[in-house]
């Protein structure tokens, strides 16, 4: 035994990492299968040794890797079912055999063709097992979004409800003005305004929102509404294009149909504030 | 005494602001020992799991050994189908499973490089690592702590790490090559290990 000289740290830490000489990495060896303490020690060593493999850069798998990994692990199985699949495939064959006159060539077409398509079935059904391991995956990804999206619906109809009530808290004024927020992600198009306080509009009116471009060109029709009995009206996600930075917002009132321009005055308007704020 | 009353609108601003939080959590919910679990019962959607999560650092470690993709995808392909064959060779107490496949990558393609027979059956290495890297932005964490520590190094100590540890050179062939004394290089290489262990343990 020679527990009672422990390897030095240091020729352990070459030792993992396979840097000694042949001979001393057989007599560390020899000394480790005997001592604990060493072992314990190593087994530090190579968690540091993870450590700084892991600072290597990090690059994408090569294009295809991942399947050529799924079709291993799902070859396996195909590879047991193509086995016994053979089986039945030798059992006809052996009972032909046991008749001493050859047979008509007829005779072992169908048996080829069974074969042949038992192969078909076994590649069909790796494609399918392939397939539904990504199915499974893909039902536990929608699973963990479908609650967030649950959440954003109910946040969309808490806002955008006929039933709901749109309160609007002020310091005291008897009267509030009208006014509207509207948010707006110009890369994806989307739109959404909340507004309140409006006054009623005769019944061939309707309000209409308009989002002025950033770059001087005129103004984009971004919805129709009406207010409810307490002046309370959304547009949520209208039809508009997307990309096209705003420089403000506006509504106007306009017949019932709406029109392509606005018409004189803009009832409540708001700048956008500029780009990364 | 009760937060509620005083904070009625608390509930849901916490709720939906939570959601993000507990996706992050199911998505990470299987824990690399359960994925194993599973593979010992070749459930192959645990494995493909084992795999999306670590592939990328598996194949880098092994591509930085061997500078070569067709021979990192081998050496990668073959760990993971290691895992997948003999889920036994790894086994809670062996330390982290990151850890364990990152050394076990970086053997086997040094082993490659320097054309030897693999000297190091999987089952041997074991790692006293208990530090959870399964959440990549853990791991991240981790390695820019490592790379920054490596780094403030004195160069000719980063480069011996390096040497062993990348380009699979043994002690000796560092001294020859580097001009450095061969106890010097244990040394340098030991006490880096050392000072690595302790930047990520403060």
């Amino acid at each position: 035994m020679n527990n009672n000289a422990h390897i030095p740290k240091q020729d352990l830490s070459l030792y993992a990492m396979q840097a000694l000489d042949a001979s001393e990495q057989a007599a560390v060896k020899a000394h480790l299968d005997a001592c604990e303490a060493c072992r314990a020690e190593l087994a530090a060593i190579m968690g540091d040794l993870a450590l700084v493999a892991m600072t290597a850069e990090q690059h994408p798998l090569p294009e295809g890797a991942r399947q050529r990994f799924l079709g291993k692990i799902g070859a396996d199985r195909i590879g047991a079912a193509q086995a016994a699949d053979k089986k039945v495939v030798s059992i006809a064959v052996g009972s032909s055999a046991q008749k001493p006159r050859p047979r008509r060539a007829a005779a072992w077409i169908p048996w080829s063709a069974a074969a042949a398509l038992l192969l078909v079935a076994a590649g069909l059904g790796e494609k399918l097992h392939l397939a539904n391991i990504e199915l499974e995956q893909q039902a536990a990804r929608i699973t963990s979004e479908a609650g967030v999206n649950q959440r954003a619906r109910e946040v969309l109809d808490v806002l955008t409800a006929p039933a709901a009530q749109h309160i609007l808290l002020t310091a005291g004024s008897p009267r509030p003005a009208p006014s509207a927020r509207a948010v707006y992600i110009a890369s994806r198009g989307a739109l959404i305004l909340q507004a309140s306080n409006l006054a009623q509009i005769d019944t061939g009116k309707t309000y209409e929102l308009w989002v002025i471009p950033a770059n001087g060109k005129g103004p984009i029709p971004a919805g129709l509404f009406r207010p409810d009995a307490a002046g309370s009206a959304s547009v949520v996600l209208p039809q508009i294009p997307a990309g096209v930075e705003a420089k403000a917002f506006g509504i106007t009132i306009e017949p019932a149909s709406g029109s392509s321009a606005p018409t004189l005055p803009i009832v409540l308007a708001g700048a956008a504030p500029s780009a990364g704020e | 005494m009760t937060e509620e009353p005083s904070n009625p609108i608390g509930p849901l601003a916490r709720s939906f602001n939570s959601n993000p939080a507990t996706r992050g959590a199911d998505h990470q919910q299987d824990s690399d020992a359960a994925l194993i679990d599973r593979v010992l019962l070749r459930d192959q959607v645990a494995m493909t799991t084992i795999f999306d999560r670590y592939c990328s650092m598996v194949y880098s470690v092994a591509l930085r050994v061997l500078k070569d993709p067709a021979g990192a995808e081998d050496v990668m392909q073959q760990i993971f189908f290691e895992v997948w064959e003999t889920p036994r060779n790894f086994v809670a107490g062996r330390g982290s499973l990151a850890g364990w496949l990152a050394v076990v990558s970086r053997n086997r393609a040094v082993d490659i490089l320097r054309r030897r027979k693999p000297s190091d059956p999987v089952e041997e290495v074991e790692l006293a690592s208990e530090t959870n890297l399964a959440a990549e932005a853990e791991r991240n964490i981790m390695m820019e702590k490592v790379r920054n520590h490596l780094d403030k190094l004195p160069r000719d100590q980063q480069d011996q790490v390096q040497l062993a540890f990348f380009e699979g050179l043994t002690h000796s062939e560092i001294s020859a090559l580097t001009g450095v004394p061969l106890g010097t290089v244990k040394t340098r290489i030991r006490s880096a290990l050392i000072s690595l262990r302790g930047a990520v343990q403060a």
